[in-house]
């Protein structure tokens, strides 16, 4: 069973398109990196694959739960919201404790300690969230969302406002997830840390995906990096005349590459 | 609105080295700045419930008081026009008074609930506005936005009356200009206390008790009418037309003192509690699987500085009620026969501001990644919203039952309370959800849910009234009304599910 499965996913608001066919197959234990540029349609997609948001037409499976059953599939994933959000009047503690009798952790005490410590937080454990930094609010949100050791984990740009040391531990940390066989979903438009981290990408553009494998599958040539297909493929796309669906944006710029899939299509 | 909001900024010039606006004109500054500020505040509304919920707001206020208007014969006719005026001018000020404490706490409690979203306000900690000038243009907009959303629409439906020919319309628009400034006066008043509270809560006291002490300078001591201290009131106690002028004069000397006594926000103390979220669950449990839910909002209410407010909320208008009761009853000579039935009654109406309080706290956006519904969430705040209204309900209708001497009616009025309180609770969690405060801008919403709590409280009044001559038939009403209440109210409860489980956290 695919951790994640999104078939033919269109979300529209009035007349805009915020996802147009979007398919994609996420296998248990992957590392699956999203990225498209500012307002691409990932935090959409997101939110769809979390039952916050209903998709206008298509079919979503998270964790084998459809979309009938939001609240299923939250108790079963690990979600880090687009932006740090946590609640203005509890301390960071008493928040990692409220998440934990709310999602049934056992051993609370114990849990949280591990976390405040794993973040270096510890000396902000009796802080009010409205009272921590940026960063350490983003430490806070991890850690709500890794707490409870979920199979699958679907983070909305999870490094932003987190040092080089952290961004560096993060990294560790997933890749160790991915190791024990439970799968790690990550929207970013942070190039370099997709590159390093992810087994496949798919890369959306102004709400369909243009290109979606291993890197070495969407690569033009040998040794491109991420960061130049991202700009071939998406630097490069027409102004909103681009076609809906049917075209094969690397076949269409990227000559001589290897074409990596279709856009709009369903999974390869 | 966020998203207009903040697009608004760019119409602000850029500022030269000196801070000035590349020589725009004080006036063209307001001017500019008022103009972004009211579309931030219209987007606002609208974000919240809608083009059409937003503009159908004044035209319910109209038509409501429409009604009133024509009706008016009907139950005013043993309350003299003096009377009337003073109630009208009472009810200005404290709307007033609202609106210029909105100004302050309104304001910090939406940045809260719309959590990442910041409003021109803001302007101030960034960019080189000060915060005098930006807080004198919200204060202007506000007026001015509240003035054309209630107060036109409220006196032109009085207005009515003038075209039945019951008044002249030469009075409508006195009445107009003297409730306007009525209107602005309190709104000037509660904007300099909340300047002097952010400089000095002692101060900002002192003058509170200051004002109590010319309220009591006019009753019960007797030693001024109401006009001679509310000035525009003044005019139709026959005071003079420099009445209006002296209320025009001080509410501008008001609205000046407040904007210089605005200090710019000092940074906020980092502050730290110990962990006490598991150990008030414990105190909690009696709420079963939501009792975690419970704690985390009673320990947000409290931190927030909010408690005050919500209690303020519910019992300032039911002891200004009895207080306004008392007042016709013994100063005014006006024969009201209000017993602990009708407070009983009415207390089930006020909770709803309590309530609205309670979704005032946090936006808990972050639960929208959490297994928790919105449903969930309604259904602790309604807990604790018992738990801080029952005891308050239940000792100001035993201490009104002492002072009247009405101790025999304790029973019924306790439970005609119960009753209207969990009725309301439900309809008010039903229709509104975590949103009360902006979903009762809804005209769609408003209407419905004045449709479902006023023909109770049109019942419980009634009955109240014929419980001196009709004990027996009263309490049959009564307590048949008070079943009816809480049986439709666990239908309603049962509602809440379905009707909020798929909704998103947040504004």
């Amino acid at each position: 069973m695919p951790a994640i499965m999104a078939r033919k996913v269109c979300k529209s608001y009035g007349d805009f398109e915020a996802l147009r066919e979007v398919s994609l197959s996420v296998d248990e234990g992957e590392f699956f990196g999203f990225v498209g540029p500012n307002g691409a349609g990932k935090t959409t997609l997101v939110r769809i694959l979390t039952g916050q948001l209903a998709p206008t037409s298509g079919d979503v499976e998270t964790m084998g739960i459809g979309q009938s059953d939001p609240l299923g599939i939250r108790k079963r994933v690990g979600i880090v919201p687009e932006a740090e959000s946590p609640p203005t009047f509890l301390t960071a503690q008493e928040f990692l404790e409220l998440i934990c009798r709310i999602r049934s952790v056992k051993d609370v005490g114990e849990k949280v300690k591990h976390w405040l410590d794993f973040f270096q937080i510890h000396d902000k454990k009796d802080v009010l969230c409205k009272d921590l930094s940026k960063g350490q609010r983003q430490k806070v949100m991890l850690a709500a969302a890794f707490i409870h050791e979920p199979k699958l984990l679907i983070l909305d740009e999870p490094s932003i406002n987190l040092d080089p040391i952290f961004q560096k531990k993060l990294r560790e940390y997933l890749q160790g997830v991915t190791k024990e066989g439970r799968t790690v979903f990550m929207c970013t438009h942070i190039l370099d840390i997709a590159e390093k981290l992810c087994t496949r990408v798919a890369v959306i553009n102004r709400g369909r995906i243009i290109a979606k494998g291993t890197l070495e599958d969407i690569r033009a040539k040998e040794g491109e990096h991420l960061e130049d297909v991202f700009m071939r493929l998406v630097g490069n796309e027409e102004p909103e005349t681009a076609p809906v669906t049917g075209t094969t944006a690397v076949g269409k710029k990227g000559a001589g590459g290897k074409a990596a899939t279709k856009t709009g299509g369903s999974e390869e | 609105m966020s998203g207009k909001g903040m697009k608004a900024r760019s119409d602000v010039p850029p500022a030269d080295e000196s801070g000035d606006w590349n020589g725009e004109s004080a006036l063209s500054r307001f001017k500019l700045l008022f103009g972004a500020m009211f579309r931030e505040e219209w987007r606002l509304h609208k974000s919240f419930v809608g083009s059409i919920g937003s503009g159908f707001f004044p035209v319910v206020i109209f038509f409501f008081s429409v009604v009133l208007a024509i009706t008016s014969p009907v139950f005013l006719k043993n309350i003299d026009m003096s009377t009337i005026l003073l109630g009208l001018h009472l009810a200005a000020l404290l709307y007033g008074l609202f609106v210029g404490a909105l100004a302050k706490i309104g304001e910090q409690a939406m940045t809260r609930r719309l959590g990442q979203v910041s409003f021109l306000m803001e302007l101030p900690k960034f960019h080189p506005v000060s915060l005098k000038l930006m807080m004198a243009v919200f204060y202007l907009k506000d007026a001015v936005f509240y003035i054309l959303y209630s107060i036109i629409p409220l006196v032109g439906g009085i207005g009515v009356s003038a075209a039945l020919g019951r008044v002249s319309w030469l009075g409508v628009g006195i009445l107009f200009v003297t409730m306007l400034l009525t209107f602005l006066l309190g709104m000037s008043l509660s904007f300099l206390l909340s300047a002097i509270a952010l400089r000095s809560g002692a101060a900002a006291g002192a003058v509170g008790l200051g004002i109590l002490g010319l309220v009591a300078a006019v009753y019960p001591l007797g030693m001024f009418t109401p006009g001679q201290l509310l000035f525009p009131l003044g005019f139709w106690e026959g005071l003079g037309l420099h009445y209006l002028l002296i209320a025009a004069v001080l509410t501008l000397l008001l609205s000046v003192a407040a904007v210089l006594a605005m200090r710019e926000r000092p940074t906020a103390p980092e502050e730290r509690y110990g962990s006490v979220l598991l150990e008030t669950e414990g105190t909690f449990s009696f709420a079963g699987t939501l009792s975690v839910l419970v704690a985390k909002e009673w320990l947000e209410l409290k931190r927030s500085r909010m408690l005050g407010a919500v209690f303020t909320g519910f019992l300032g208008p039911l002891l200004g009620i009895y207080a306004i009761v008392w007042l016709f009853q013994t100063g005014l000579s006006v024969v009201l026969d209000f017993n602990i039935i009708f407070y009983g009654g009415l207390i089930g109406f006020f909770g709803l501001m309590t309530y609205s309080w309670l979704t005032n706290i946090e936006p808990n956006e972050f639960m929208n990644v959490q297994p928790v519904t919105v449903d969930m969430v309604v259904k602790a705040k309604l807990v604790l919203y018992f738990l801080l209204t029952t005891p308050a309900a239940l000792g100001y209708l035993a201490a009104i039952a002492v002072i009247n001497g009405q101790l025999a009616m304790l029973p019924l009025a306790a439970t005609v309370a119960m009753s209207t309180m969990v009725y309301v609770a439900a309809i008010t969690g039903r229709m509104t959800g975590i949103r009360t405060n902006t979903m009762l801008f809804d005209a769609k919403v408003l209407g419905k849910f004045t449709a479902s709590i006023v023909p109770p409280l049109i019942i419980a009044t009634l009955a109240s009234f014929w419980a001196r001559d009709e004990p027996v038939i009263s309490t049959v009403i009564l307590v048949v009304m008070s079943v009816n209440l809480l049986v439709a109210s666990k239908f309603i409860f049962d509602g809440i599910a379905g009707r909020w489980r798929t909704e998103p956290f947040g504004i």
